[in-house]
C-alpha cells in the first residue's frame, strides 16, 4: 500500500499540532486520575521529607549533602517523573496490539512524527500540571531555589533528560513490532530507572566502586544529571561534561530508533499488518 | 454446620487443584514472573541498602533490621497475593456485569470470590520466606518458641489485614465505577510506608498507620518485638507486636460488614 | 401449583441527578437529587411447572429486570415473588439450588482448561451427589456429544461447543427451573439447532420448567408453548403463540401465480407488495376481507394458476407491536362479509 505514490505534498505542521491539541484534551478529561495523582504525589513528597530527616536526624551530612538539599533533591525528582513517568510512545504498542496500526500506515501522514505529537501533548498536559504540584509541595517542603544560571543548566538537562526517556521508551514500544507484548520488559525498566537513575536516592550516595559505571548508564542521564545540577552537586565547570554525556546518549538512541523504527516499519507494511 | 464446612472444604480443594493446573499449563510464565517479582523487591532492597551504607542508621535500625521489616510486610503480602488476590478483580466483574453470577450459585458470595480461579505462582511467597530466613539470621533475631508459635499467626493477621483494605477498595466499585487509581495508589503508599519504621513519621502519620489503615502492624510491631527494641513511635508496650492476629480479624470483620452493605447496595434493596 | 408466580412486581433504580460540566461535577459531590426510573413497571405472572416459556420484548423493556429479580440478583421495589415456595432475594442461596442459570454471552467455564475441572469445581459448589453427578454428565455427554471436546482447553473450542458445554454446566444440579438469556446467540446454524433440541429434551425429560430470553424468535417459535411479551415494564401479551397470531396477525398474504398477464391489482384492503414475474404478492388485512373473497376477486379479473396464503412470520408481528404499540390491536378478527 505504501508503493502507491502519493500526489506531492508540501509537508505542513498543521496536522500534527491537531494530534497534540486533541491529545491534550484527552487527557484533561480524566480527572479522577489527575487528583489522585496530584494526591500520591504529595503524600510521598511528606513521607520523603520524614525519612531523610530521620536519617540525618543522627548523622552528620554525607558527601556534601545537606538535609535541605536532599529533600529539595527528592521533592523535584518526585515533580519531574510527573512529565519522565509517561511512556508517550504507548501509542505504537497499543496499536500494534490491536492491529490498528496498518491503518496508520496508509494515511498520509508521518507515521512515527504522529506518534510523537499525541505524546507530546499529554506530555504538555502533565507539564501544567507540576505548577499547581509545586505550589502544594511547597506548603508540605521548603524548596531551594538555584540562581538563574544554575536553574537554566537544569531546564537545558531536564530536557535533555526527557529527551533520553523519550527515546529509551520508544525502542522498547518498537519491541512490540516483534513480540507484541512488553508490558513486563516495560515495568522492570522502569523500577531500574528509578534506582539507577537516582530517581529514589542520589547516585552520589551508591558505593564509590559502582559510581563510575553508574554514571556512564543512560539512567542516569535521565533523572539524575539535572537533579545534581539543581543541588550543585555537579559545578558549574562539569556542566560540558555531563551535559555533553547526555547529548551523547541521545545520539546514540536517536540512531537505533531509526533502524528499530524502520526495520519494524518494513515488517508491518510486508505482511500487510 | 458441619454439611456447610464439608462443601467449602470441597469447594476449596477443587479450587485449588484448578489452579494448580493452570499453573502447570502456563508453566513457562513461571520463570517470568519470578523474575518479575525479583527484580522488584531487589530494586527496594538495593535501594534500602545503598542508603543504609552512607547512613550508619535509620532512627536506630541498621539494614539488618530493616531487611527484616520488609521481608515481615512482604511474607503476609505475599500471602495475601496467594489467598485472596482474586478480590481485586471485583470491580472489573461489577463494571462488566459478570458479578451477578455470584447471586445464583449457592454459596457465600465473598467466598465464591475467593475461590475464582486464577493464574496463581508462588513466585512472590518462595522469595517472601527466602528473605525471611535469611533476615532472620542476618539481624540476630532469637527462634525461640515465642518465634515459631507467633510469626505464622502474625503472617497471617498481616495478610488479613492487606485483603481487608483490598476489600474495603473493591466493595467501593459498588457505587464508583473506576476505583482502578485508588487502588493503585493505596497499594503504592502501603508498600512505600511499610518500608520505614515508623518511628520516622510525624505524630499523625504514626497514627493513622496504626489505627486508621493498620499496616503497623503488618510488620512495624512484630519487628520491634522480635528485634528486641523499644517501641519509640507510640510508646507503647513490646507485647503490642503480638496483637496482629487479633487486629487482622477486627480488620477483616470491618472490612466484611462494609461488604455486605455493598452487596445490598447492588441488589438495590430498598428502591 | 405456580412454581413461578409474581404479583405487581415493580423494580425502580435510583441515580444521583447528575448536572453537565465541571462545575456540574462539583455540584453532585454536595447535593442530595436522585432521579427515579422504573425499569420494570407491573408485573404479574404464573408458570406452572414443566412449562416452557418465551419472555421476549425489546431493549430496555425490563426483561432482564424481571429475570434478575426472579434469580434473585435484585431485590424488587415491591411486588410479591415465589419461585418454588420461596422468595428468591430472601432465600438466595436455597433458591439458587432451584435453578440454573445460562448467559448466551458470558461463560462460566474456566478458560484455561478442559471442561470436566469446570464441572468438578462446580458439583463441589453445588454439593451435588457423586452419583447423581456421573448420571447426569453421562446423559449430557450423549444427548451435546460432549465427549469429542471434553479433553480440550475451553479456550480453543469453538462457540457452539463453549455453549453444549455451559449448557451441560448449568444443568448440573438438575434444577427445576432454568432462565436462558440469549442462549444461541452469535451460533451458526447447526450449533442452534443442536441446543434447541437440548432445551426440548431436557424439558421434556426432566419437566424442568424453562424461561427463555432471546431475541431469536425462531427460538421461540421452535419451542415455547407460550409467550410472554414485555414492553415499557409491563406484560402487553401473555399467551400462546397461535393466540398471537391471531389476534395481532391481522395481515396474511395471498401469492398467486398468473396464468397469464394480468395488471391491475387495486383490491379493497389489499396492497400488492412485490411481483416477480407471473408471481403476486398481496398482503391482505384479514379483519376486513376474508381471503374467499379475495381470492374470487382476483379470479374475477385474472386467470391464475396456483394461488397459497402466507401466515405472517412472528417476528412480523412482534415488530408491529413493538413499533405500533399493542392497545388498539386487539379486537376480535370478524370481517363482515
Amino acid at each position: 500500500m505504501t508503493s502507491i505514490s502519493a500526489p506531492p505534498q508540501r509537508f505542513s505542521l498543521k496536522p500534527y499540532l491537531e494530534f497534540a491539541r486533541v491529545a491534550f484534551e484527552r487527557e484533561a478529561t480524566y480527572r479522577f486520575e489527575v487528583f489522585t495523582s496530584i494526591g500520591s504525589l504529595l503524600v510521598r513528597v511528606y513521607l520523603f521529607r520524614m525519612v531523610w530527616t530521620a536519617l540525618y536526624a543522627q548523622n552528620v551530612a554525607p558527601k556534601d549533602l545537606s538535609l535541605q538539599d536532599a529533600i529539595t533533591y527528592s521533592t523535584v525528582a518526585l515533580l519531574m517523573s510527573l512529565v519522565l513517568d509517561i511512556d508517550q510512545t504507548r501509542l505504537i504498542h497499543d496499536k500494534l496490539h490491536d492491529g490498528s496500526i496498518a491503518t496508520d500506515f496508509m494515511k498520509p501522514i508521518n507515521v512515527p512524527l504522529y506518534f510523537f505529537s499525541d505524546g507530546t501533548g499529554e506530555v504538555l498536559f502533565h507539564s501544567v500540571l507540576i505548577l499547581p504540584s509545586l505550589a502544594l509541595a511547597a506548603l508540605i517542603v521548603h524548596i531551594d531555589i538555584p540562581p538563574p544560571d544554575v536553574l537554566g543548566a537544569f531546564f537545558l538537562s531536564f530536557l535533555f533528560g526527557y529527551l533520553v526517556g523519550l527515546l529509551m521508551n520508544f525502542i522498547l514500544n518498537c519491541i512490540a513490532f516483534w513480540t507484541l507484548e512488553i508490558h513486563a520488559v516495560q515495568l522492570i525498566v522502569t523500577w531500574i530507572t528509578d534506582l539507577l537513575g537516582g530517581q529514589i536516592i542520589p547516585l552520589i550516595f551508591f558505593p564509590l566502586a559502582f559510581q563510575g559505571f553508574i554514571f556512564a548508564l543512560p539512567f542516569a542521564a535521565i533523572y539524575s544529571t539535572p537533579l545534581l545540577i539543581y543541588v550543585g552537586s555537579v559545578t558549574p565547570e562539569r556542566y560540558p561534561e555531563v551535559l555533553g554525556l547526555q547529548v551523547m546518549w541521545i545520539a546514540i538512541f536517536a540512531v537505533i530508533s531509526v533502524f528499530i523504527w524502520r526495520a519494524g516499519a518494513r515488517r508491518v507494511v510486508v505482511q500487510g499488518g | 454446620m458441619a454439611e456447610r464446612l464439608a462443601i467449602w472444604g470441597d469447594v476449596y480443594r477443587q479450587y485449588w487443584r484448578i489452579n494448580v493446573l493452570t499453573a502447570l499449563e502456563y508453566r513457562a510464565n513461571f520463570l517470568v514472573w519470578f523474575g518479575f517479582t525479583f527484580i522488584y523487591h531487589a530494586t527496594a532492597l538495593i535501594a534500602l541498602w545503598i542508603i543504609l551504607q552512607e547512613f550508619p542508621s535509620m532512627n536506630g535500625w541498621n539494614f539488618p533490621q530493616m531487611a527484616f521489616l520488609y521481608s515481615l510486610w512482604m511474607l503476609a503480602h505475599s500471602i495475601n497475593n496467594t489467598l485472596f488476590l482474586t478480590v481485586g478483580d471485583v470491580p472489573e466483574h461489577v463494571r462488566e456485569g459478570e458479578f451477578d453470577r455470584v447471586f445464583v450459585r449457592p454459596l457465600n458470595a465473598l467466598f465464591q470470590i475467593i475461590t475464582t480461579p486464577q493464574q496463581i505462582f508462588p513466585d512472590e511467597l518462595i522469595l517472601a520466606l527466602s528473605l525471611f530466613v535469611l533476615a532472620t539470621i542476618w539481624s540476630g533475631v532469637t527462634v525461640d518458641w515465642w518465634f515459631v508459635v507467633f510469626i505464622p499467626l502474625i503472617v497471617m493477621g498481616g495478610a488479613l489485614i492487606d485483603f481487608a483494605i483490598n476489600l474495603v477498595i473493591a466493595t467501593c466499585s459498588f457505587w464508583f465505577v473506576r476505583v482502578d487509581a485508588l487502588r493503585w495508589i493505596a497499594f503504592q503508599l502501603e508498600q512505600e510506608f511499610t518500608r520505614y519504621p515508623i518511628s520516622i513519621y510525624t505524630k499523625g502519620v504514626r497514627l493513622v498507620l496504626t489505627f486508621l489503615l493498620p499496616f503497623a502492624f503488618m510488620n512495624y510491631f512484630p519487628a520491634t518485638f522480635f528485634l528486641d527494641k523499644a517501641e519509640d513511635a507510640l510508646h507503647l508496650s513490646p507485647f503490642v507486636g503480638l496483637a496482629t492476629p487479633l487486629v487482622g480479624l477486627v480488620c477483616f470483620v470491618l472490612a466484611y460488614w462494609f461488604w455486605i452493605i455493598g452487596l445490598n447496595k447492588y441488589q438495590g434493596v430498598g428502591h | 401449583m405456580p412454581i413461578i408466580e409474581t404479583r405487581n412486581l415493580r423494580k425502580v433504580f435510583r441515580s444521583v441527578k447528575r448536572y453537565p460540566g465541571l462545575g456540574g461535577a462539583v455540584r453532585s459531590l454536595f447535593t442530595r437529587e436522585y432521579v427515579d426510573k422504573a425499569a420494570v413497571e407491573d408485573v404479574t405472572l404464573a408458570m406452572e411447572p414443566g412449562e416452557l416459556v418465551g419472555y421476549i420484548g425489546p431493549n430496555g423493556a425490563g426483561k432482564s429486570t424481571t429475570i434478575k429479580m426472579l434469580t434473585g440478583i435484585l431485590v424488587p421495589t415491591s411486588g410479591e415473588i415465589h419461585v418454588a415456595g420461596l422468595v428468591p432475594h430472601e432465600k438466595r442461596k436455597e433458591n439458587a439450588r432451584n435453578i440454573g442459570v445460562v448467559f448466551g454471552q458470558r461463560s462460566q467455564l474456566y478458560w484455561d482448561l478442559p471442561l470436566q475441572e469446570s464441572f468438578e469445581l462446580l458439583r463441589a459448589i453445588y454439593a451435588v451427589p457423586r452419583d447423581r453427578y456421573r448420571a447426569n454428565l453421562a446423559r449430557f455427554s450423549e444427548i451435546l456429544a460432549l465427549d469429542e471436546f471434553m479433553e480440550t482447553p475451553v479456550r480453543q473450542l469453538s462457540l457452539g461447543q463453549r455453549m453444549r458445554g455451559d449448557f451441560a454446566a448449568a444443568m448440573l444440579h438438575d434444577p427445576q427451573i432454568v432462565y436462558l438469556d440469549e442462549p444461541t446467540i452469535g451460533l451458526d446454524v447447526v450449533a442452534k439447532e443442536a441446543i434447541r433440541e437440548f432445551i426440548a429434551q431436557i424439558n421434556e425429560e426432566r419437566g424442568t420448567t424453562v424461561i427463555l430470553t432471546t431475541h431469536d424468535l425462531a427460538d421461540v417459535e421452535r419451542l415455547c408453548n407460550r409467550i410472554i411479551l414485555i414492553d415499557d415494564g409491563r406484560v402487553v401479551f401473555d399467551g400462546g403463540i397461535e393466540r398471537l397470531r391471531n389476534e395481532y396477525g391481522t395481515h396474511r398474504t395471498l401469492v398467486v401465480t398468473l396464468a397469464e398477464n394480468c395488471e391491475s391489482f387495486d383490491f379493497p384492503h389489499t396492497e400488492l407488495v412485490e411481483r416477480e414475474g407471473n408471481l403476486v404478492h398481496l398482503k391482505f388485512d384479514r379483519r376486513r376481507i376474508t381471503a374467499e373473497q379475495l381470492i374470487r376477486a382476483v379470479t374475477e379479473r385474472c386467470t391464475i394458476s396456483d394461488v397459497s396464503i402466507v401466515e405472517p412470520e412472528l417476528e412480523d408481528i412482534i415488530r408491529r407491536i413493538y413499533l405500533e404499540g399493542y392497545q388498539h390491536q386487539a379486537q376480535a378478527p370478524a370481517p363482515s362479509s
